[in-house]
């Protein structure tokens, strides 16, 4: 064995180094050593120690997933701990809100252990405001959906003398200033704009009013900024006050997804929610959700069930009849089943976007960890950790999503090419390396090198 | 209710435990000057002198006349030393205190500060440590002690949310805050900045931006601006166009990279001299484009490597194939200053598949693939380190001693490679569901790993088998070229339980059981796999990993 193995492993005939001694001797009884004062723990080089991590990772996951002791998972976690740092590389920092999560959700059994740690940790507004200014600052995407959200939405209010635009996540002002100043700018001169804004918290409403009244002022725009608090899980479209024949324009920045969330627990039957008042549905509207339902859900039931969360959400946003919903959402599936499933598609998405931070930022920057650990920690926390309706953070790749609002009676609307040069150009001046727009069937993808990450869809009402 | 302190007359200091002294109810202002001037001495007896006018002694230099108080820290940030007997409200001055009582309907009397018995107060600091704990240096105003305090020996609680500011006194976060940010620099392009420097950096090469049309991509980065510790090093050349035609050889960007594994340009410099390799002409073309050449008024550093970029199109060097400036470019861009790169050239100077086995990326803006590919070039590239030409090693070997840097690959690159690195036979292990989900990773790119799984679903199996198991088993597979004695210790100490490949419970770190067989009758197998597409097939980025991986497994026979 021993030779073989030497002949297999050593590759490179000038290396000095050989397998000569058998592992076998060295084979200790006791548990895996990566013990802390293991040299070549820290003479291992960053890829090894990449590689390594990632499999701590899946086996940690594994014997989380198997459930039973924690002793287990708590060995791999701690191997995991001397590799795995929240301030190195990008893997190591991966693997650090990984480990986390992973820990979280081995104790998901002793609930008061959570709700002790989580009652700890509860992030107050102003850092989850922080976090994703931060966001906005270090990675490009948020700007790019804001570009393109807003050049679909000025090619689909040409002409109209109003327009109403509804925000399902009015924290930031930076979305809309640019939309004034295009209108303002408009060869017709600007439309009469109203923005309503829905957030769960007033202050932040009160703030984005505040930024946008005076960007409208300035720029001389007719606007008016009306505040919507409420959650979106149950919001009241009446609320909305849409006018009819208001020219509607819809922008959902990463919401869709928590309306996801369902108690699925208990498998076929979902209970009944608060769910906003909706359009009757024709018979053949009723059979064609039946129809998606049945195709997607896995398990099998009876074909009558009540519409979930989602789909009443997008069938009260069909029954404005808006002009244009433009849709952004992160583009991966971490709405799996399983954990793993979740935990390798996770793995993956958020190589790519810390990779893109770490290529894009420097190592020690302080808003970098803030949005590692405040964002994308939350976020991975929530998809691994959590289960049922407290994960929120149910994203789903854009063919799912397309066939949701096609069912919700939506017919795409291809973004134009224009806005795919300007989301270019974007890019361009803030000098982000790395990052893409790709276009794909009428809908922009937004890359970290080939790695989509996010999308951009717009639709519209087949009226 | 508090009574407030009597003001009697004492030598030396008077400690105040339970609260503190009256606060007079005028703003605090210069008492009555004396004229003596300020010696270094503690409170004397006073002494009447007529004050000819107000005069307001230096901070730190107290009026030796002053009654020296010296506060605990408890007092000093007490709020709400009077307390209304009725309900428990706090204030901070007795006279509102007193105005308080008013509504309760209890008597109440406005106490005037009589003129005559003004006492000049000074206060302590009570930081033994600090110089205003001396009673010569008492500072003489209670509100301003208590920001000293705050300031100086206390937490900073107060943050701005703008900038990162911290500040302990909610007087300087308030003042800060409303000027954070007010400052706004907006280029025509639309982008605000808050900071001149980046602003004027930006502002610079936008213009250029839309003079040449929006069609380079040598935009600055602003966010960089700050990257690599902000070197002087100023490589942008908007102008020097893109890298979109990719047909030149960056060896010699290679070098350089390989040579420095830091931002330092410097290092690069002095690498690309090391190293006239095949184009010694053009380094001094880009060590021509240097620091601080021609863009003074650009001092910060740019990215490097956004120079580093532009620097194949202006070389037109057609000795190298398109593929290593790809990679170069590539790696350039994934990997900043990784001296990796150094081997993605020499595995195109060495590959069997003429161009094919070495194209691993093209610059990120343009090519198609994946940050996968150079990761796996890199790999097999390091395995190769050691027995491929001497540029490689020379490459490799300074940027090992490059302590500041090691050579990395992206996570995304890691888990590509875990995931070629194995399957599972047992579906339970993560590993496949890597292979597995690689696919779906990779997107539309249409390359999928697992294709070149296919051939070695054996391997893989075993492999991951043992990685399901335990950890870092392949290790000892990949890495022996790099540092073969680190990894056996690894493997050894990771290592727990036996050789039985075949039991799959054991916790079969090396995977060496299960690796051996499959390693030993995959390999031929999987290199006429990989030589079959390499030979067969268009240059596609997944492609190119199996390719690599294959290279790999097979000890860089494929070279």
């Amino acid at each position: 064995m021993m030779p073989l193995l030497a002949g297999v492993v050593v590759q490179d005939d000038g290396s000095s180094s050989s397998v000569t001694s058998s592992p076998l001797e060295t084979l200790s009884l006791s548990p895996p050593s990566l013990s802390p004062h293991s040299p070549w723990v820290r003479e291992l080089k960053s890829d090894e120690r990449g590689l390594c991590l990632i499999h701590l990772l899946l086996d940690c996951a594994n014997r989380v997933a198997s459930g039973g002791s924690l002793d287990p998972a708590n060995a791999a976690l701690e191997q995991i701990a001397l590799l795995a740092a929240p301030d190195g590389d990008a893997m190591q920092r991966i693997a650090s809100h990984f480990a986390e999560a992973l820990a979280r959700r081995a104790i998901r059994s002793w609930p008061g252990l959570c709700h002790a740690l989580d009652s700890a940790r509860v992030l107050p507004l102003a850092e989850a405001a922080v976090a994703r200014r931060h966001f906005l600052d270090l990675c490009p995407f948020l700007r790019l959906s804001f570009v393109v959200t807003n050049q679909a939405i000025m090619e689909a209010m040409e002409g109209e003398r109003v327009v109403h635009v509804v925000d399902l996540n009015a924290s930031d002002p930076a979305q809309w200033i640019p939309l004034l100043q295009a209108l303002s700018s408009r060869s017709e001169g600007p439309p009469h704009l109203k923005i309503t804004g829905i957030h769960e918290h007033k202050e932040v409403l009160h703030y984005t009013a505040i930024r946008l009244s005076e960007a409208a002022e300035r720029l001389d725009v007719p606007f008016q900024f009306i505040p919507l608090v409420s959650r979106l899980d149950n919001l009241d479209i009446e609320r909305l006050r849409v006018k009819t024949g208001e020219a509607l324009a819809i922008s959902s920045v990463l919401q869709l997804h928590s309306l996801l969330a369902t108690e699925d627990v208990g498998g076929h039957l979902r209970k009944a929610q608060r769910i906003a008042p909706i359009s009757k549905l024709t018979l053949g509207e009723f059979l064609e959700k039946d129809h998606l339902a049945n195709t997607h859900s896995t398990s099998a039931e009876s074909a009558a069930r009540p519409p979930t969360r989602i789909q009443s959400f997008l069938a009260s946003l069909w029954g404005l009849s808006p002009k244009i919903v433009v849709v952004t959402e992160q583009e991966a599936n971490h709405n799996g089943k399983t954990l793993k499933e979740r935990l390798v598609e996770a793995l993956f998405y958020y190589a790519a976007v810390f990779d893109g931070l770490d290529l894009t930022v420097p190592r020690q920057s302080v808003e970098r960890l803030r949005v590692e650990k405040m964002l994308f920690g939350e976020e991975i926390r929530n998809i691994i950790a959590c289960e049922g309706l407290e994960r929120k953070e149910r994203h789903e790749k854009l063919e799912r999503w397309s066939q949701r609002m096609s069912m919700a009676g939506f017919r795409l609307l291809p973004l134009s090419y224009y806005g795919l040069l300007q989301a270019r150009r974007l890019l361009q001046s803030f000098g982000w390396q790395g990052y893409k727009v790709k276009e794909e069937n009428g809908c922009f993808m937004m890359c970290w090198q080939d790695r989509p990450l996010f999308s951009v869809s717009a639709w519209s009402c087949n009226q | 209710m508090k009574a407030a302190s009597s003001s009697t007359h004492f030598f030396g200091i008077r400690e105040d435990g339970q609260h503190s002294h009256q606060q007079p109810q005028q703003p605090p202002q210069p008492p009555p000057p004396q004229e003596l001037p300020a010696t270094a001495s503690s409170a004397n007896t006073p002494h009447s002198a007529a004050p000819p006018k107000k005069r307001r002694n230096l901070p730190g230099n107290p009026n030796p006349d002053a009654e020296v108080i010296a506060l605990s820290p408890k007092t000093l940030m007490a709020t709400n030393r009077f307390i209304c007997e009725v309900c428990n409200k706090g204030f901070q001055r007795e006279q509102n205190l007193q105005l308080h009582r008013r509504g309760h309907n209890l008597p109440w009397k406005l106490k005037q500060k009589n003129p005559n018995e003004v006492r000049r107060r000074v206060y302590l600091c009570p930081e033994p440590t600090c110089v205003h704990h001396d009673p010569s240096r008492a500072l003489g105003d209670l509100t301003g002690i208590k920001k000293h305090f705050c300031r100086k020996h206390g937490e900073k609680k107060w943050k701005c949310d703008k900038c990162s500011k911290r500040y302990a006194v909610q007087s300087d976060w308030k003042a800060h805050s409303k000027i954070c940010g007010t400052r706004e620099y907006r280029c025509d392009c639309g982008t605000l900045f808050s900071r001149r420097d980046s602003f004027i950096t930006h502002r610079a090469f936008c213009d250029a931006l839309a003079q040449e049309s929006a069609r380079l991509p040598g935009g600055i980065n602003t966010i960089g601006s700050h990257l690599y510790g902000g070197r002087g090093m100023n490589l942008g050349l908007p102008q020097l166009s893109s890298l979109q035609d990719q047909a030149q050889p960056s060896a010699d960007l290679l070098q350089l990279r390989g040579s420095s594994g830091t931002g330092q340009f410097d290092h690069l410099n002095a690498a690309s001299f090391r190293q006239p390799h095949q184009l010694a002409h053009s380094s001094p073309f880009f060590l021509g484009g240097g620091p601080n050449q021609g863009f003074g008024e650009h001092p910060q550093l740019l990215k490097p490597f956004h120079g580093m970029m532009q620097l194949p199109d202006l070389q037109t060097n057609a000795n190298a194939s398109s593929s290593s400036s790809a990679a170069a470019a590539a790696n350039l861009f994934n990997l900043g200053f990784f001296s990796n790169t150094g081997s993605s050239s020499t595995m195109n100077n060495g590959s069997d598949a003429g161009g094919q086995s070495g194209h691993l990326l093209g610059p990120d803006q343009f090519s198609n693939a994946g940050g996968g590919t150079e990761a796996m070039s890199l790999f097999a590239g390091d395995l190769m380190s050691n027995h491929t030409d001497t540029t490689m090693s020379s490459l490799y070997n300074p940027s090992v001693h490059a302590e500041s840097v090691v050579p990395q690959m992206s996570a995304t690159a890691l888990l590509q490679k875990a995931a070629q690195m194995g399957a599972t036979s047992s579906g339970g292990s993560g590993s496949s569901m890597l292979r597995g989900l690689t696919a779906s990773f990779s997107g539309g790119g249409g390359g999928e790993i697992s294709r070149t799984g296919v051939g070695n679903e054996n391997h893989f199996q075993d492999i991951m088998n043992s990685l399901a198991n335990g950890n870092g088993g392949v290790f000892g597979g990949f890495n022996q070229g790099l540092d073969g004695m680190g990894e056996n210790k690894l493997h050894r100490n990771l290592s727990m339980g036996g050789f039985g490949g075949s039991d799959r419970l054991t916790r079969d770190f090396l995977g060496v059981g299960g690796m051996m067989r499959s390693m030993v009758g995959g390999i031929p197998q999987r290199e006429q796999h990989h030589l079959g597409i390499d030979t067969t097939s268009s240059m596609d980025h997944s492609e190119m990993k199996s390719g690599s991986s294959t290279r790999s497994f097979g000890g860089g026979r494929l070279q």
